[in-house]
């Protein structure tokens, strides 16, 4: 019976102190009542290989004590679900954002490669103090919260009237596409404004001379407000996102981050003169003005990524019967609900 | 194509299964136990009456049953081993009685819906 003493010195381990010797002397007694039926039936002392399928069949020593104590939980399940928006939030929506940004400078960016050879994943001693700091403390409050009043709180205050209005994502606030209206246009006015077809401005005693190039960019981005404008005048009319609608503020996404790493990638500051400037001075600014932009558009093709990312996921769950709605009216929904104002659901140029 | 009923026996058919049997289990333990049984023959007769249960179920069970006041026990030996035996409180008495309205309530019930 060796085997069976060894069976339930494993069980004992993992019991209650308090309770060991009780719960073991009863599940002795209850295992060797099965050996000697079993005998009885066999005619003969049980070898370990017949005492096995027994101890097997009530169950591993740590699942067998597990059933004698309490069901416990670090987080409960009131409040878990809670919990687990947080972690997922704090993962893809800054974790993940920082890991992708470490991973877009280290695979484009020669310079930050050669500034870190030899401890590049040093690099990343924050991203992983963050991980584990943002997990540790989380944990740690919710725990606490499971343990104080504050879960009965949470759990049985709630209202019905206060839980917030159903998400409706292909709907176009309207507020949203005023203020960008609004910006648009400051936008082009302040072009003729400071008459920006040019190349040379003169600020501040500060003469600027900019690229050839800059007419052109101009030119583009007074194109791109055109079709804003255009845009916005379509949600305006229809506000809820069509495959059509969709996919115009995709390809303006496009263009638009598009220009501006072709801009920030053009050295497009050709000189600077002033009368308090001495030139060696101005040609070191305009150097690294452009070496500064220059190696920022990494970042703008990173953000740029992730607005277009975002559209995409925007055509996609456009329902194909919206496209069939353009003669619902602006001021309300699919469902009949009022049209409400609300924040944009994804970031756009 | 869906499985047909003669042959639906998955690990969802089992898990329902021994959800709707664990929720039975109190109700036949505490009827069982209105003679006094020590868990093994108390195991086996519930066996017999169709209603298996391993050890590592039974025993918490029973102790919980027991700090609930429901069970009382006593260390006695018998056939030369110490044994645990139980038989029900005046309290089981009364919850099992109500227990067993409740579970005819529910059969009756359930009947009804079928």
């Amino acid at each position: 019976m060796a085997l069976v003493d060894r069976y339930l010195h494993a069980v004992k381990f993992w019991l209650p102190r308090s309770q060991k010797d009780d719960i073991i002397a009863e599940l002795s007694e209850d295992l060797h009542s099965q050996i000697e039926d079993r005998e009885a039936e066999l005619g003969h002392k049980l070898t370990d290989a017949e005492v096995e399928p027994i101890l097997k069949r009530c169950g591993s020593p740590m699942a067998v004590a597990g059933r004698y104590l309490p069901q416990r939980s670090l987080i409960g399940p009131a409040l878990f679900p809670i919990y687990s928006v947080i972690i997922r939030s704090l993962f893809f929506f800054f974790l993940l954002p920082w890991l992708l940004l470490w991973i877009g400078i280290v695979t484009f960016s020669p310079d930050f490669r050669a500034d870190h050879s030899g401890a590049l994943f040093a690099t990343l001693e924050p991203w992983w103090l963050a991980c584990t700091y943002s997990l540790f403390f989380n944990t740690l409050v919710f725990a606490l919260l499971d343990r104080s009043q504050a879960r009965s709180h949470l759990v049985n205050n709630w209202n019905p009237r206060a839980l917030p209005a159903e998400r409706d994502h292909n709907r176009i606030s309207r507020n949203a596409t005023i203020f960008q209206l609004t910006v648009v246009v400051a936008t082009l006015a302040i072009l003729v404004q400071v008459d920006a077809f040019h190349r040379v401005f003169h600020f501040f005693g500060l003469t600027i001379t900019l690229s050839h190039l800059w007419p052109y960019f101009i030119w583009a981005m007074t194109a791109l407000n055109g079709a804003e404008i255009a845009l916005a005048c379509l949600n305006l009319s229809q506000p809820r996102w069509t495959r059509l609608s969709a996919s115009l503020r995709l390809g303006l996404d496009l263009y638009s981050w598009g220009l501006i790493y072709l801009l920030f990638r053009a050295n497009l500051l050709q000189s600077l003169s002033g009368n308090d400037l001495p030139s060696t001075q101005a040609v070191k600014l305009v150097n690294s003005i452009n070496f500064w932009t220059a190696s920022s558009a990494i970042w703008v093709l990173v953000i740029g990524a992730v607005v277009v990312v975002f559209d995409v996921l925007r055509i996609l769950r456009v329902e194909p019967r919206a496209s069939t709605m353009s003669a619902e009216t602006p001021a309300e929904s699919i469902d009949g609900r009022r049209e409400r104002d609300g924040p944009r659901d994804t970031p756009h140029v | 194509m869906p499985p047909s009923t003669e042959t639906f026996s998955d690990d969802r058919f089992e898990n329902l299964r021994q959800e709707l049997r664990r929720g039975s289990l109190p109700l036949a333990v505490l009827a069982e136990l209105r003679t006094e049984h020590y868990g093994y023959t108390l195991r086996k007769t519930l066996a017999d009456h169709g209603m298996a249960i391993d050890e590592g179920t039974l025993y918490p069970l029973l102790r919980r049953l027991e700090t609930q006041g429901l069970l009382v026990s006593q260390w006695r030996e018998e056939d030369k081993r110490n044994k645990r035996f139980y038989r029900l409180s005046a309290d089981g008495k009364l919850i099992l009685k109500q227990l067993l309205i409740e579970w005819k309530s529910i059969h009756a019930s359930l009947e009804d819906i079928f």
